[in-house]
């Protein structure tokens, strides 16, 4: 890194750092242009207002958050007052003046290289002195932690000739700073990221993140007025050329199973930003990432989340009562003291309608044609935004992004082992619901370690046959093993971070503790038409389907 | 169909300015790919819109013919052509003028490999309108579908509804229905296809309106046969309602509306479809309800009929998948000969019922 330029170090996320102010007024600016003359101005307002008032009521605040909802009920009491008089009294823009302003200034983010440069070198470390303390020795870095995958060098070309939206799978919290070390381990400048406003409650995470490009997001705001803002903020940011990365899932993703259904709304701004970028001949490029975790810290309740709302009465959870902070502990302990790691694998880039691009960034079409996106993004002879064209746009990159994320997932031991175990035993109760299912006892719920084992090598088979039709990657482990091997291994991490195990092996049987777990480390490996009732005709192309007894296909 | 945009919806989503502007289209050219009855009268119906229009078809001879006496004698005999429609055999100048729309009237058979020939021509910006009825029958992909895998095009939509080439060609009143996902294609297609004499609605469920457009070749099928046992008017009733009903439950699962089949591209195919003599899957039935084999009227007649394949293909899609689906079996056993026709009607009168409601 050292012979690199200032410029290259950081990219283009240094000039949100120098001229923060100018894009807060630039946001500020253009949202105001966009609702100011509406007719509908007055329902934008009171629609807002609404919502604020019930966020407001809903909302429970902490030491950290307390004086940020004094300070938004002082704004909204506010506008009540000025809605409840007269335009004449008081104009309308006056008052969305104020809440943009408010809204510009909470979203925006910023940069100071110092605060990353001390990250960059403090957090392996940090880890590095945790894992060679006296008495440890374990001779491990953050590096051997975080197995990166992907096309490297490409994607280090293809940000110099345009802008990056990264798109990764939501796995857990750690995702964030997972994926920001994959960015700086893949040789990249820092990137700008969305996180949520209750990150930014910890006033100590609050300043780095504020500093290192983040900028906030809080999903509790629903009103158009402050949906608008931050798509504007998303879109100027994306056109200034600040590589941005965007968990298109909207949050951490409930069932284990890889997203099939994306937010699209902010997504949406890649194109906004790529007819803006036009001019000046360049593109944006929308980059997955996927995670592969042996272990996932809040498996348990996110898991619960899932089945609670699909199931509701149906789904009796077993409480668990361990504390975060032991939890979190633990999660690092298994990560450091084991030799296992996460997998992350860069995706295949695209352009913003979905389409791979090549070396130089040129979009591929069918039958060796290239798309260019001036000639999609033109109608009626015009180069300009369509609302409704670019809607379609965007639902089919969403599609396509889900497409990718299957063909990117890098298939590890741990899902294997997971699924097949899981799936040997539904054939046990192939007429059980999956909310019966999951009550099943011990001895209904252990198979002898044969069986198991068979199952294993069929779901292997079906697995490398899916790989050489590049529907996923294998990870190294899988491909270079022996069968008994690579079973021991997945049974061994599958689920390692929790209290009770996953998979247990004991006395030539295979059994788990905890049903529920197994089903939420079995899902990674839905969406491939694998399961008991998969249509491989449809279940390949349409991932994201619960078959006739609830389980995900 | 209509948009249902909330005020606020309205206000965030639609930008002033992008509605197309007036005249736009009368200093464009637009290609049609495919000479035969439809296509000529798509390009009859579009070149009062426009500045030029150019017919490709394959077939030299008819080419100059069609250029020479402003006729298409083999297809549409009877109609006068604009004069500012011409007629190539040759792709290259075919693209030359930048077409910014293009019309595809090709047989459904060749779709795939005639799309992957001519995809090195497409620049992308072109909006397709495709007037081809029916589905790949190895993978069950519908017409644009297949456009969309071959070429690099996007803005796609189908022309489709009870439009029998012929009347409209003799300028006797009729509908359609435009299908796409994009707004301007079906703005872009009303423009261009209305007349006074043709009405032009449209749909955003192009699923629905393709797979009607292909299912209904089924139900021709059956409704011949039921001509040819000289059954009255009520069973034809029947057929049809309950046809509906089977093709609507089927395409359904492709994604399609249920409400789709109730409309032009649906119901009015049917009616269109079905009580037309002409038509070559309506004869087909018709000589089956007589009694004739599959082979011998095809030996004979020499016509290839589209719901053949069609009903095959379906209803072997329908078994893998356990659908309930009695009308297209019934079709399927009396191409086969496993059953007569009027074995093939009791049958599917008293074939079990999923349920007691209509």
């Amino acid at each position: 890194m050292s012979t690199d330029t200032i410029d290259d170090r950081y990219g283009p996320l240094l000039t949100l750092g120098e001229r923060r102010s100018e894009v807060v007024d630039s946001v500020y600016l253009q949202t105001l242009k966009e609702l100011e003359s509406s007719e509908l101005l007055e329902t934008l307002l009171e629609e807002a207002l609404y919502q604020e008032r019930l966020r407001l009521r809903r909302m429970r605040p902490n030491l950290f958050t307390w004086p940020r909802k004094r300070r938004d009920q002082r704004l909204w009491s506010q506008i009540q007052k000025g809605l409840l008089r007269s335009k004449l009294d008081v104009s309308r823009s006056e008052l969305l003046k104020k809440i943009l302003a408010h809204y510009t200034q909470e979203i925006a983010g910023s940069f100071e290289s110092k605060v990353y440069d001390f990250v960059i070198q403090f957090l392996p470390y940090a880890f590095n002195a945790f894992l060679n303390a006296p008495g440890i020795r374990l001779g491990k870095n953050l590096d051997s932690k975080i197995k990166l995958l992907g096309p490297m060098d490409r994607l280090k070309k293809l940000s110099k000739q345009g802008t990056i939206l990264m798109v990764p799978t939501h796995l857990s919290n750690i995702d964030s700073i997972v994926v920001g070390y994959s960015i700086y381990l893949a040789g990249l400048p820092p990137f700008s990221y969305g996180a949520g406003l209750n990150l930014f409650s910890n006033p100590v995470l609050s300043f780095f993140m504020s500093r290192l490009g983040a900028y906030t997001v809080d999903r509790a705001k629903q009103n158009s007025i402050y949906k608008r803002v931050l798509k504007n903020y998303s879109c100027l940011t994306l056109q200034k050329g600040i590589h941005s990365v965007f968990f298109p899932g909207g949050g951490r993703c409930r069932s284990g199973a890889i997203e099939s259904r994306l937010k699209l709304g902010l997504l949406g701004t890649a194109i906004d930003a790529q007819i803006q970028l036009l001019s000046q001949n360049k593109r944006v490029f929308i980059v997955p990432m996927t995670m592969s975790y042996p272990f996932v810290l809040e498996a348990r309740s996110l898991i619960d989340d899932y089945l609670n709302e699909s199931g509701r009465y149906r789904y009796l959870p077993v409480d668990s009562s361990v504390l975060p902070a032991v939890k979190t502990l633990r999660f690092l302990w298994r990560l450091l003291k084991e030799d296992t790691y996460l997998t992350v694998r860069i995706g295949e880039p695209m352009d913003v309608f979905g389409n791979l691009v090549d070396e130089q960034g040129q979009s591929l079409g069918p039958n060796g044609t290239w798309i260019q996106p001036r000639e999609w993004l033109t109608s009626f002879g015009e180069l300009q935004p369509s609302s409704d064209r670019d809607r379609v746009y965007t639902q089919e990159l969403g599609k396509k992004i889900v497409s990718r994320f299957h063909r990117e997932n890098t298939v590890i031991p741990s899902f294997v082992v997971a699924f097949s175990y899981f799936e040997e035993l539904r054939k046990q109760y192939p007429a059980v619901d999956l909310f019966h299912f999951l009550r099943l006892s011990v001895e209904q719920r252990t198979l002898p370690y044969d069986r198991f084992r068979q199952s294993c090598a069929r779901v292997y088979d079906r697995l490398k046959d899916l790989e050489s039709q590049h529907y996923l990657y294998l990870s190294d482990e899988l491909k270079y093993l022996d069968l008994d091997d690579w079973i021991r291994l997945g049974t061994e991490r599958c689920g390692a971070v929790h209290s009770s195990r996953v998979i247990r092996l004991e006395d030539e049987t295979v059994s788990t503790d905890d049903l529920t777990l197994l089903y939420y480390y079995r899902n990674r490996l839905s969406g491939y038409g694998l399961s008991l009732y998969a249509d491989p005709e449809i279940d390949l192309r349409k991932p994201g389907r619960t078959d006739e007894k609830g389980f995900l296909v | 169909m209509a948009f249902r945009f909330t005020p606020i919806q309205k206000l965030i989503f639609e930008n002033p300015g992008e509605r197309m502007k007036k005249d736009f289209w009368s200093d464009q050219s637009v290609l049609v790919l495919g000479g035969g009855a439809w296509g000529t009268v798509l390009a009859q119906l579009v070149s009062t819109h426009v500045r030029k229009v150019t017919i490709w078809m394959r077939d030299e001879d008819l080419v100059r013919s069609v250029n020479a006496t402003r006729t298409n004698e083999d297809y549409a005999s009877g109609l006068t052509l604009e004069k500012n429609i011409k007629a190539t055999h040759e792709l290259d100048p075919a693209f030359q003028e930048k077409p910014l729309v293009v019309i595809w009237a090709l047989p459904s058979k060749i779709i795939r490999q005639k799309a992957r020939e001519l995809s090195p021509h497409f620049s992308g910006r072109e909006l397709i309108f495709h007037a081809t009825k029916g589905i790949e029958l190895e993978s069950l992909k519908t017409t644009s579908e297949i456009l969309l895998e071959e070429l690099p095009c996007r803005r796609i939509g189908v022309i489709s509804g009870p439009n029998l080439a012929d009347e409209i060609k003799d300028g006797k009143p009729a509908a359609t229905v435009i299908a796409s996902d994009f707004l301007e294609v079906i703005e872009a297609g009303i423009e261009l296809f209305s007349s006074p004499y043709f009405r032009v609605y449209g749909s955003k469920d192009v699923v629905g309106v393709e797979w009607a457009g292909a299912l209904k070749n089924i139900l021709a099928i059956a409704s011949g046969a039921l001509d040819g046992l000289q059954m009255g008017w009520n069973a034809r009733a029947f057929l049809y309602t309950r046809g509906i009903a089977e093709m609507s439950r089927f395409a359904e699962i492709f994604g399609g509306k249920r409400e789709t089949f109730m409309g032009l591209s649906g119901f009015g195919d049917v009616i269109a479809t079905c009580s037309s003599t002409c038509s070559r899957n309506y004869q087909v039935g018709k000589l089956l309800g007589e009694g004739k084999s599959l082979e011998t009227i095809l030996e004979s007649t020499g016509i290839t009929a589209e719901g053949v394949r069609t009903t095959r293909a379906v209803a072997a899609y329908a078994r893998r998948q356990g659908l309930h689906m009695p009308i297209t079996f019934a079709v399927d056993s009396l191409l086969d000969g496993k059953l007569s026709a009027a074995q093939a009607l009791q049958a599917l009168l008293q074939s079990p019922s999923s349920s007691i409601w209509e």
